[in-house]
């Protein structure tokens, strides 16, 4: 028997949406938890005192020098 | 005793005597074929010499193309390929050309690859052979799906992925765009199922169909381990779609939205702590381990590109995959893929076919992550504006961008864009599990 290819592409399409979405969706799951455990138990460890954050958190930098730039003119007045 | 030795004797001189003649043979072989090719030089008048000058000119090649030609992979060339065939190449080649420099589109990759088009259709020279320029290129790295997985570890190396930590379940739209890839399946069945046009197997098929995962490596990788005959039409369609982004997306999502539902403000994503990004990559790969190995080669070069960014202690590695190697990688994938645009590879019907879908791949794909934020519009209780769900047809960072654009026209101030990220960095993970499925299925 001929294979008939909309039929076959029709189920690989049911296969493949669900395992994309199952994936994402197991993804999300994850995430969320990841987000829920470093919250709880990392949260004090975002600024400096376990990682080296001078790298990535260039905006934390930013908002210490636009900090000390607002006392200073603070300050002045 | 003295019979035994004298057998083991003749046994001896018989096995030597084969050795000897069938040495002799191959050394005959081997005088004879080097006699065929260096012949010797006869004198020649100066009009011969112009005569078979002239006989090797492209010119005269492809005037009067002649029976038994070869391409480089030695099938015989049709006399349409050998001269009006490769005509149209030079002006669709320049056509490259002029999108690529003039229009901008995707130029790091259309440029090199029309080159490589250029360079293929030389007639004589045989660029395209084992031996040729783009030859080797094309086995160095594309035949054995090499190049694709460098080029993905850059993009890893290149991707922040706190926009999607920031907001998890986006992610879900990158999963709804990759109907466009499944959608354009079926279109490519049915296409050669019922009408006689073209005639695609089902690996043709699914390699056709993933351009509507919008995402050029990811293409390339699929269509060089499933149909690697339609390499050419496939990366020139995936990368010249990927440039129209920003002309294919708006009206489909201006069509399947309100003026309301465009306006909607999403509220500011919250700060995405380091360690979340560090782990992140694990989490990817240990899931791709226990899910689906299929998709591991790309998903694993993608987060160690993102892993060596987000470590923060191999700033050496990443800037190298992220400039220098990615760069490499880009010149000679454009070439090899450019290969595949000699005249007899790409002047079929299948790549009239191969544009049609790739353009209907990614108008579905646009389509149902759009739906698929109206959808969740509804059923969140933060607002989502659905015009971020056509940022999850890859496309990294245009389709987002495109996003951001059509909600400030609406909305002016309504900035989208990091909201449209975090679907889009979802559509590269979502098309490279979709690209894992197909594989599972064909292997």
């Amino acid at each position: 028997m001929e294979t008939n290819l909309v039929l076959e592409s029709l189920k690989f399409m049911v296969l493949g949406m669900g395992v994309v979405f199952l994936f994402l969706y197991l993804l999300v799951l994850l995430m969320q938890l990841q987000a829920f455990i470093v919250g709880k138990f990392f949260s004090n460890n975002n600024d400096s005192n376990t990682i080296d954050t001078k790298k990535s958190n260039d905006l934390d930098e930013k908002r210490r020098i636009a900090a000390i730039i607002g006392a200073v003119m603070q300050h002045k007045k | 005793m003295k019979m035994k030795s004298f057998l083991l004797a003749a046994i001896f001189i018989f096995f030597a005597n084969t050795a000897m003649l069938s040495a002799s043979s191959v050394h005959e072989s081997a005088t004879d074929a080097q006699q065929q090719q260096a012949k010797p030089y006869e004198p020649k008048s100066i009009a011969q010499l112009s005569a078979t000058f002239l006989e090797r000119t492209g010119i005269y090649a492809m005037l009067f193309p002649q029976e038994g030609v070869t391409n480089g992979h030695g099938e015989e060339m049709t006399l349409f390929e050998q001269s009006t065939g490769r005509v149209i190449m030079f002006a669709i080649i320049f056509l490259l050309f002029y999108l690529a420099i003039a229009k901008g589109f995707e130029p790091l990759l259309l440029l090199p690859i029309a080159f490589g088009g250029l360079l293929a259709n030389i007639p004589i020279a045989n660029m395209t052979s084992d031996h040729g320029m783009l030859g080797i290129i094309y086995n160095m790295g594309i035949a054995n799906e090499f190049f694709p997985l460098l080029i993905f570890m850059g993009v890893g190396a290149m991707t922040d992925f706190g926009p999607l930590l920031s907001n998890p379940k986006t992610a879900l739209l990158g999963g709804a765009a990759q109907f466009g890839i499944f959608g354009s399946l079926i279109g490519a069945a049915a296409l050669s199922q019922y009408t006689g046009i073209v005639d695609f197997s089902l690996q043709q098929a699914g390699a056709i169909s993933i351009i509507g995962g919008a995402d050029g490596p990811t293409s390339i990788f699929i269509a060089s381990k499933l149909a690697p005959e339609l390499l050419g039409a496939i990366a020139v369609a995936a990368y010249s779609y990927m440039a129209l982004v920003p002309v294919i997306q708006p009206p489909i999502m201006r069509a399947l939205t309100s003026k309301e539902e465009r306006c909607i403000v999403m509220p500011k994503t919250r700060e995405v702590k380091r360690l979340e990004k560090l782990i992140f990559p694990l989490i990817v790969v240990m899931m791709i381990a226990l899910v689906l190995p299929d998709a591991a080669p790309l998903m694993g070069a993608f987060a160690l590109g993102n892993f060596a960014k987000e470590s923060g202690v191999v700033d050496r590695l990443s800037n190298e995959m992220q400039n220098s190697l990615i760069n490499i990688v880009t010149i000679f994938l454009g070439l090899g893929v450019g290969s595949k645009l000699a005249s007899d590879s790409f002047l079929v019907a299948e790549t009239l076919g191969i544009m049609v879908i790739g353009l209907l791949a990614f108008a579905a794909g646009t389509a149902a992550g759009v739906i698929m934020g109206k959808i969740m519009n509804k059923f969140s209780k933060e607002p989502i504006n659905p015009l971020i769900g056509a940022a999850g047809v890859s496309a990294v960072p245009m389709a987002a961008r495109v996003v951001s654009k059509v909600g400030a026209e609406e909305k002016p101030g309504n900035i989208l864009l990091m909201h449209a990220m975090g679907p889009n960095v979802a559509g590269v993970i979502g098309s490279a599990v979709a690209a894992g499925v197909l594989l599972s299925i064909f292997n």
